[in-house]
């Protein structure tokens, strides 16, 4: 997959968002700016991910990983009618941390449009990804299968620990170079972990996104 | 025979994997592979000896993930673990021995050192002293249970490389390997190249170095070349059996044993000294690669006699083609400079290098250099601090030594040093650090009888400066001469004394050459005529590199038409784009600024539309017809931004064109300030704000924007960064007698040091009012932790701010 592909994927308006504009449009010069930016992070970003098909299952409150046991009511409910399910990481790499802190700098106009347009292009390239993962189980399952949404820890009660065995599982650090702090925050900053359950039921498989926080005050909710 | 007397000499074999040879003799995912070195200490050594059986000569003990950070919840310490693992081996090697009765066949225990797992600052969560500390840990325990060698593989930042090979050599005699991890493109995991990790680890003084992990032997052969053409060290090609391959959500490594020596053996053509495997590879395939390969004799290893510098993540070579030595960076003349290091404001500097970089700089002169500051400190945080936003190599510029050691030591890379001098004492004092950290070094052809008249005379110091470094182990590729500029206004012969010097050391010498060209106007009208023409000159006459001002395109164009004249500059192509550059900042404003009616924009209009260079003309325009300065800001600057602010908080303007605003605002503040320091006076600040990114939280550009739009309002912010500890954030506190401090988090699991941090300054009585912000708080979280306010946006902050100094609070 090269940059390209992952501009192509972007959604602008996810970007407007991240910058606050809601449903606004924004100006032709913010729109000048944010092109400008996405261009100039797609030219030097090296995105890199990490993923493993696990069989899952989901009984009560747990969801069962492989030999992993996590228990989380709401990562149950998302995986409920999943056999499978990848564990994903990925990143855009320390090439993004590095442009924010150059415009941080000398531009924080820029710096902002950067910050939001690398958190889109880590989505898109999720979401390509997603569909790779998506393809390959089905290959091996040998029927249709769907993605659910993506679910990444510290969502809802899914425990932000879940990341250390994320990082083990997938050997994430020597595989793509990302690290996980004593915080259990991720270096490169612009990465993702996530579960995607996949499941032979087409339904409730868009991307929810928003509707499914209670974070109800967000500024970026929509 | 020791390790260090064989690499390099005759074909060495290492040993393979581990981790798969343990999974499949019952090692659970999840389960800490070194706590075998006491749960079942039997299989570790059988799998030592199978490897030696295979006839390995260097078997790594099972110490690869030991370091304080992995093992913090293990029953077993660092020195437990290590010291077992390194035992084993031992008694593996000794059980061999026995059995084989070989006395020829050397076998040595290596010391296994893998990645701490963590990213190092300024981009990261460690300090270069606390990865430092970690390693030295393991290899003083790897040194006292008896390792050969240490070898430290598996890694890919360079910046942590240099931690664990600085830990070994500081601590421990042992031969060090390194090998590293790349991406089939030939970049480690940090974007760093393979001319540029060798640049750094010859300068270190590694023993070996070479590939391992990642890559096949196949695609290793695509990477060894680019190895071989820069490397003078003995090459050590320790790949995995092919390329992962996840079946039934395992991941395999499929080259069989026979392909795999096949592709080996093609590897050792092409240069490797030792060869081994990593993950997949089994005893059977090292058994197959010795059989295959035994009685091949290795490529001499032949210095390659490069002057090299690098950064974390390029390398930069003296060659026929000069280069450009930014030379900005350099208190010396510079008032404004002078000022941001008083006031330890980094970002100037930072400044003053993207500008460089951007003008086409190859190397940053980095002099930080004053008598009222502490340099030693002052030079760490300049090196890293541009390092973490630059990827040039720098140029560490001073005379104090325990600077000069500061900035090598944390320098990420290998780094040019300027400068040392023919006398004794300079000689005696910087050579020893110049080698320990293999810096390219500065030498200025002058000594204790001063800058000797005549040609000869320099060259006489030159060739004292090489037999002396010859004597500290510092080769001539990593010497620089200086043949020293003096101005022409005062000797005629200034001039052709410099240019003959510096063709002799050039071609009869056969060294490297700088000189700090404008030095040779000084005194002289329009210098920048003379400058350019000397500059050419010398080019011609053999400078390696100019330390010069990238951002004077007078300097710069000379350079650009030099390279295209000697035939440097392929189709003219620099040079072409170089002119339509100038000719583009020719053309009356930038795209963005479209719009503007073309006799100038008002100073409310430019600031409310976000233009910096309308906002910085039009205050010049107003300070030019005598407009009071505090009138301009009071009923021109702070009502503009207030209408940006009020639309911002109305939903009618956006964050981007609030920073706009913001930048504009800047721009102009410094039209004001330049003209108030031109009449001797100083802007008045409104008080000191402290800000900071919380504990353990390292996202910050929340913080940076509050921060900026808080200076815009006049208020004087001490900015101390991410991840600061509390007691950080008191003492400044205190010290500055600060009365409102700004915190951000973003995640809940930092809001703890948040409210860490306000339980501290209350405690201690420090008087200040805290507000807080960042993605996950709420007003209820606000007031639970302590605070006195809480902002949701930028603009709060900023509202907050004026209301505590209206009320005679700050």
């Amino acid at each position: 997959m090269n940059n390209s592909e992952i501009g192509a994927a972007v959604n602008q308006k996810e970007i407007y968002r991240y910058l606050g504009y809601g449903k606004n449009e924004p100006d032709g010069t913010v729109h000048m700016l944010v092109d400008e930016v996405l261009s100039e992070l797609l030219a030097v970003i090296k995105p890199k991910n990490s993923y493993q098909l696990y069989d899952c299952r989901t009984a009560d409150e747990c969801v069962f990983v492989g030999t992993m046991r996590i228990k989380s009511r709401n990562l149950a409910g998302n995986l409920a009618q999943c056999g499978t399910v990848a564990l994903l990481a990925a990143t855009l790499g320390i090439e993004a941390d590095k442009l924010l802190q150059r415009y941080e700098v000398s531009n924080m106009a820029k710096a902002s449009v950067v910050q939001a347009c690398a958190a889109a292009c880590i989505e898109a390239y999720c979401n390509l990804i997603q569909e790779n993962i998506r393809l390959d189980a089905q290959a091996k399952s040998g029927t249709p299968l769907f993605i659910r949404p993506r679910f990444s820890p510290g969502y809802g009660d899914l425990p932000l620990d879940t990341q250390k065995d994320i990082f083990r599982l997938l050997d994430c650090t020597k595989r793509i170079g990302l690290t996980l702090t004593q915080n259990l925050l991720m270096y490169p900053t612009k990465s993702v972990t996530a579960f995607i359950g996949l499941t032979g039921n087409p339904e409730n498989c868009h991307i929810e996104k928003c509707k499914r926080c209670g974070k109800t005050d967000c500024a970026f909710r929509v | 025979m020791s390790f260090r007397d064989k690499i390099g000499k005759e074909l060495l074999f290492f040993d393979g994997g581990m981790g798969t040879l343990l999974q499949e003799r019952g090692l659970q995912a999840g389960e800490v592979p070194e706590t075998w070195n006491f749960l079942h200490p039997e299989v570790i050594e059988q799998i030592n000896r199978e490897y030696l059986h295979a006839g390995c000569n260097v078997v790594s003990a099972n110490t690869f993930g030991v370091n304080s950070f992995k093992c913090k919840d293990l029953a077993y310490s660092v020195d437990e673990l290590v010291g077992a693992g390194v035992r084993i081996a031992r008694s593996a090697i000794a059980k061999v021995r026995a059995q084989e009765n070989d006395a020829g066949r050397e076998m040595y225990c290596a010391l296994d050192i893998g990645s701490l797992g963590k990213l190092l600052k300024p981009l990261g969560e460690i300090s270069f002293d606390e990865a430092y500390d970690a390693f030295k840990e393991v290899i003083l325990a790897g040194d006292k249970a008896g390792a050969d060698l240490i070898l430290i593989e598996t890694v890919s930042d360079p910046y942590e490389i240099k931690a664990a090979v600085l830990a070994a050599k500081e601590n421990t005699t042992l031969p060090v390997v390194v090998t590293m991890i790349f991406d089939e493109g030939g970049k480690l995991l940090t974007g760093g190249d393979v001319e540029s990790a060798v640049a750094m680890l010859e300068g270190l003084g590694v023993d070996a170095l070479g590939l391992n992990c990642g890559l096949g032997p196949e695609q290793m052969k695509k990477l060894l070349p680019e190895l071989t053409a820069c490397c003078s060290l003995p090459i050590v090609i320790n790949p995995n059996a092919g390329l992962p391959v996840v079946v039934n959500g395992q991941t395999m490594f499929t080259v069989e044993p026979e392909e795999f020596a096949g592709s080996i053996r093609t590897l050792v053509e092409m240069g490797a000294s030792a060869v081994g495997g990593c993950c997949g590879t089994t005893p059977e395939h090292i058994g197959k690669v010795v059989e295959t390969c035994k009685d091949m004799r290795i490529v001499p290893v032949s210095d390659k006699n490069m002057t090299v510098v690098s950064s974390y993540n390029h390398a930069v070579r003296f060659s026929g083609k000069p280069l450009i030595i930014g030379e900005r960076i350099n208190p010396t003349g510079k008032p404004k400079l002078k000022q941001a290091l008083r006031d330890n404001n980094m970002e100037y500097i930072y400044k003053e290098g993207l500008t460089q970089e951007e003008n086409g700089a190859d190397i940053l002169d980095v002099n930080v250099g004053l008598p009222e500051i502490d340099e030693p400190r002052l030079m760490q945080e300049a090196v890293t601090g541009i390092q973490a936003i630059i990827d040039l190599p720098l140029q560490i510029d001073t005379s104090d030594t325990v600077a000069m050691e500061k900035g090598l030591r944390y320098y990420n890379g290998k780094p040019m040093l300027n400068s040392v001098n023919g006398k004794k004492e300079s000689m005696e004092s910087v050579f020893p650090i110049a080698k320990k950290y293999g810096a390219v070094v500065v030498c200025l052809c002058l000594d204790e009888d001063g800058i000797p008249e005549t040609v000869e005379g320099r060259l006489r110091v030159a060739e004292k400066i090489v037999d002396t470094a010859a004597s500290y182990g510092i080769a001539k590729k990593n010497l620089v001469m200086d043949a020293l500029v003096l101005t022409i206004s005062t000797g005629q012969d200034n001039a052709r004394v410099t240019l003959e010097t510096l063709r002799k050391i050039r071609y009869g010498m056969g060294l490297h050459t700088v000189l700090g060209v404008s030095n040779i106007s000084f005194g002289l009208p329009d210098r920048v005529k003379i400058n350019t023409a000397f500059f050419t000159m010398a080019m011609n006459n053999g400078l390696s590199a100019g330390i010069v001002n990238p951002s004077s395109e007078a300097m710069m164009a000379a350079y650009y038409s030099f390279n295209a004249l000697i035939g440097e500059d392929e189709q003219c192509m620099k040079y072409i784009e170089k002119c339509a550059q100038i000719s583009a900042k020719e053309q009356p404003q930038s795209t963005v600024q479209k719009g503007a009616p073309s006799g100038g924009v008002g100073l409310h209009e430019a600031i409310v539309k976000g233009l910096s260079e309308s906002a910085y003309q039009a205050t010049m325009k107003l300070l030019g017809e005598n407009a009071d300065s505090l009138a301009i800001i009071n009923e021109m600057l702070i009502p503009a931004l207030d209408v940006v602010g009020k639309g911002f908080e109305e939903k009618k303007m956006f964050l981007p064109q609030l920073l706009m605003s913001a930048d504009a605002a800047k721009a102009s503040f410094e039209a004001i300030k330049e003209t108030l320091s031109k009449q001797g006076k100083n802007s008045k600040s409104k008080g000191k704000i402290v800000i900071a990114t919380v504990k353990g939280d390292i996202h910050d550009i929340g913080k940076n924007i509050v921060k900026t739009l808080l200076e815009n309002y006049g208020f004087d912010m001490i900015d101390l960064g991410k991840d600061v500890a509390p007691e950080v954030i008191l003492k400044t506190v205190q010290e500055n007698q600060v009365r409102l401090v700004g915190l951000s988090a973003l995640m809940t699991t930092t809001v703890v040091y948040m409210e860490e941090t306000i339980r501290l300054l209350r405690e201690n009585h420090a008087g200040c009012k805290v507000m807080v912000g960042g993605a996950v708080l709420t007003q209820e979280y606000a007031d639970m932790i302590g605070a006195d306010f809480y902002s949701k946006d930028a603009m709060g902050s900023v509202r907050y701010a004026n209301e505590l100094f209206e009320k005679g609070m700050l």
